[in-house]
């Protein structure tokens, strides 16, 4: 029997059982359905004293716990729930006397490095200004929606962990990402909200406005921002440079060749461009070669000036198609490596962060897309200024037969170069248009139909609301909330039926809350997002004034239900996960396959996209498990561990081939719509390996995965600029890490290797 | 920034390598900015061989 207790700010006072009844009679009376007599309140408060034998002494949180548990143990499920909710009510309350204090104080005086809170997210610099600025700004806002804006039983449950609402600090403002079409978008030009561009006429300013779209749209939503069709987007900026670049140097050729002065070259240059009814392009310039060997001997001759002959003609066609191309792949070249070093150091966000931005491509086959698709993998794979490895865009190269896969497809080539390029960089990653459930969208030839992934995993394809617009461009995710699968797990007890009892009451929760949510969103107009509405980036927001309501065009979008830690909930139901045991696999994929089933029924009942999501958890892996080893205790395999082991994967730590990992975690993709992702890990030797490279990819596609990568490690030294695996000691320059280099060793590596970065001169003396 | 020390003609003291690792999809500059939990997941991760089984 307890004797003492631990008050929450660490005071040990005596126990005092008299208040754990009035607690739990007061809970009791909140209820109409349930009457506990005063000898149930003395039973269970009995029980609950008795829990904690002399000389324990149990915290307050511990004693809650406790009494949640017995009466759910004593039938008294409905009591239990208002008692939860109590809780929930006096955490507000504490909270409100300074718990948002002590954050700002922790983010206003600690260092990131030692303050968890402020790595939460790895791409927030909050040691910053502008990061601490937009930590304050979340965490205040997160304050204010749990304490004043969320019905009671979803609060509670977002703060006691059994469920977790992403980017709750916004739940009051945006929607979370969207797939944005460059080519609508730079059609006749567009409007960021300070200033109107006109449609870009070069691959350069292509590139730029493609960065400014996804910064622009960045400031608007919450998530990532995603270009589902990066190739065919800038394909006709290619085709726009190569054009001028051609007149450029057909006049030039004609100026030299001809003793013909400037003016009148580039006169006769634009002659042609106007007598010649079609326009030239990198696929047609034999064709139009023909065309102008009969049209410039024939133009000289009616207008009576200097006489051009045919194999004249001919030649000039030519070296301008030859010098047109090479400058063209030039500033294609130079454009990809502006945009990446655009996208790593662009502000968004109050400044704190770069855009969320992810590319796909690997379609496009015209020689303009290639051109693209070419130079942009060279610009990642050379590197940032001083050969870092660029941390944004995320790259996936979709993958398809026929188009990319295979020796004599179109892009094979570039699907290698991707290999290559992925194995020395990380990225791209690679999506599969082949696997069932993302080809049935798919229509040859038609972007809007080939799927595409947003930064972590997100997918959006399917859509109950309109069947006619199962496509990818201008939607997005609107929210989501990721559900504690393995504290389920627990709470079950090894009783299956009891798991889906469980998992059924939290689906409901989850959705009620989404559509809560929902319903504030719907509450927004045109005006409230300029760029994503207001510029018709959003799918059918180009039909709507800027006092329009958003509601209707919203419903294209996606709810997304969320979980993690599918291997933790196994070893909690069944002692071994997925990866240990096929029976565990079998019971996996079941429960998976049954929580989909909710959504696909949730829709239909609905009109609204309920989907699936292997919640790419970043915050929440540390989150749920730290609060369900206070509740839980430390238990093998579920919670002794400092992280909830992501989505359906097969735990990290757990030793397995890249082959059996793949064909393990294939067929969950299939029931993830709302997104997925597979890593393999390779060492470093292995992933320099092409072949067995290239081998991870191709079995990741036979296998029916959605979207994959390979995790390889990549370090640098930046005092040398080496880049591959350092173990203790840099390969290149011999130091460990913080030792320094002299002066001379350093400008002899440089006259060795390319890219050793310049050091700045100087301190001391 | 890499700074060469003029007292004593060396360049790069206390400066750390960078080891960049993807966490949920994406990458991260260095792995000092990982919270606790993902540094920990990535302190546990075994690499995957290439055998059939």
């Amino acid at each position: 029997m307890a004797t003492q207790i631990k008050k929450r700010n660490g005071v040990v006072v005596p126990f005092d059982a008299q208040k754990i009844r009035n607690a739990v009679f007061k809970a009791n009376t909140a209820v109409t359905e349930e009457k506990m007599t005063g000898a149930a309140l003395d039973r269970l408060t009995d029980k609950v004293s008795r829990a904690f034998p002399d000389p324990v002494v149990p915290t307050v949180e511990e004693v809650q716990d406790k009494v949640e548990e017995k009466l759910i143990e004593a039938g008294f499920a409905k009591t239990a729930k208002a008692y939860i909710l109590y809780r929930a009510e006096h955490a507000k309350i504490r909270q409100a006397e300074g718990d948002l204090m002590d954050i700002y104080k922790e983010l206003t005086f600690e260092d990131a490095r030692d303050a968890d809170i402020k790595r939460e997210n790895a791409n927030i610099d909050t040691d910053t200004a502008m990061g601490t600025m937009l930590k304050y700004g979340s965490e205040g806002s997160k304050y204010f929606i749990n304490n004043y804006v969320l019905p009671k039983d979803y609060a509670a449950a977002h703060i006691h962990g059994d469920i977790h609402i992403h980017d709750e600090d916004f739940y009051m403002l945006t929607e979370t990402c969207c797939q944005i079409d460059l080519i609508k978008l730079f059609h006749n030009g567009f409007c960021t909200g300070h200033g109107f561009l006109r449609e870009p006429n070069d691959i350069r300013s292509y590139a730029a406005l493609a960065c400014i779209a996804i910064q622009a749209n960045q400031n608007e939503m919450h998530g990532g921002q995603s270009i589902p069709n990066f190739d065919y987007s800038l394909a006709p900026g290619v085709a726009k440079t190569f054009r001028k670049a051609y007149f450029r140097e057909l006049a030039k050729y004609l100026h030299i060749t001809k003793a013909m002065n400037m003016d009148d070259a580039k006169a006769l240059a634009a002659a042609v461009k106007a007598g010649i009814e079609w326009d030239i392009t990198l696929g047609n310039a034999p064709e139009y070669g023909e065309a102008l060997a009969a049209f410039l001997p024939e133009h000289q001759r009616v207008n009576g000036y200097e006489e051009i002959t045919e194999p004249e003609a001919r030649r000039a066609h030519e070296y301008a198609v030859e010098a047109a191309t090479n400058s063209t792949n030039d500033a294609t070249y130079q454009a990809m490596e502006a945009l990446i070093h655009n996208l790593n150091t662009m502000h968004s966000r109050a400044g704190a962060q770069v855009p969320f931005s992810s590319l796909n491509y690997g379609t496009d086959t015209s020689p303009e897309a290639r051109m693209v698709m070419k130079n942009l993998l060279l610009a990642t794979e050379r590197g940032l200024g001083d050969g870092e490895t660029p941390i944004f865009p995320v790259q996936i190269f979709k993958v398809k037969e026929g188009v990319n896969y295979n020796e004599g497809d179109p892009n094979y080539d570039l699907f290698k170069l991707s290999c290559r390029v992925s194995a020395k960089r990380l990225f791209p990653n690679f999506s599969f248009i082949d696997a069932p459930f993302n080809l049935q969208y798919y229509k040859e030839g038609d972007y809007d139909t080939e799927v595409s992934y947003m930064g972590c995993r997100t997918r959006v394809m399917g859509n109950v609301h309109d069947r006619s617009r199962e496509t990818t461009c201008g939607r997005g995710n609107l929210s989501f909330t990721s559900i504690n699968l393995p504290r389920i797990g627990i709470e079950a007890k090894g009783d299956i039926k009891r798991f889906y009892e469980l998992l059924d009451k939290r689906i409901d929760l989850v959705i009620g809350q989404l559509l809560h949510r929902f319903q504030i969103q719907c509450g927004k107009k045109v005006r409230n997002y300029p760029f994503l509405m207001g510029q018709g980036v959003w799918i059918d927001s180009d039909n709507l004034g800027p006092d329009d309501s958003i509601a209707e065009v919203l419903k294209h979008g996606t709810l997304s239900i969320g979980f993690i830690g599918l291997a933790e909930t196994l070893k909690a139901l069944v002692g071994k996960h997925h990866g240990e045991s096929e029976e565990s696999q079998k019971l996996g994929l079941e429960i998976i396959t049954y929580m989909r089933k909710r959504m696909d029924d949730e829709s239909q009942k609905r009109g609204l996209n309920f989907t699936l999501l292997a919640t790419p958890a970043e915050g929440l892996s540390g989150r749920f498990v730290r609060i369900d080893q206070k509740k839980y205790g430390k238990i093998p395999g579920v919670t002794d561990r400092e992280y909830y082991t992501n989505s359906f994967h097969v735990p990290v730590y757990y030793p397995i081939s890249a082959y059996k990992k793949i064909q393990l975690e294939a067929p969950y993709h299939a029931m993830t719509n709302a997104g997925h992702i597979s890593y393999v890990e390779l060492d470093g030797d292995t992933a320099k390996n092409l072949e067995a490279f290239e081998s991870i990819v191709r079995c990741m596609k036979e296998a029916g995965i959605g979207y994959g990568s390979v995790n390889h490690p990549v370090d640098r030294d930046p005092v040398c600029g080496y880049t591959g695996v350092i173990d203790e000691v840099c390969p290149r320059c011999g130091r460990h890490a913080g030792e320094p280099v002299s002066k001379e060793r350093l400008d002899e590596l440089r006259k060795k290797y390319p890219g050793v970065p310049h050091y700045e001169c100087c301190y001391g003396k | 920034m890499i700074t060469l020390n003029q007292n004593n003609g060396m360049v790069g003291e206390g400066v750390d390598f960078e080891r960049i690792r993807r966490i949920t999809g994406y990458l991260v500059g260095t792995i000092d900015r990982f919270n606790d939990a993902k540094r920990a997941e990535e302190g546990d991760r075994v690499k995957h061989g290439l055998s059939q089984n």
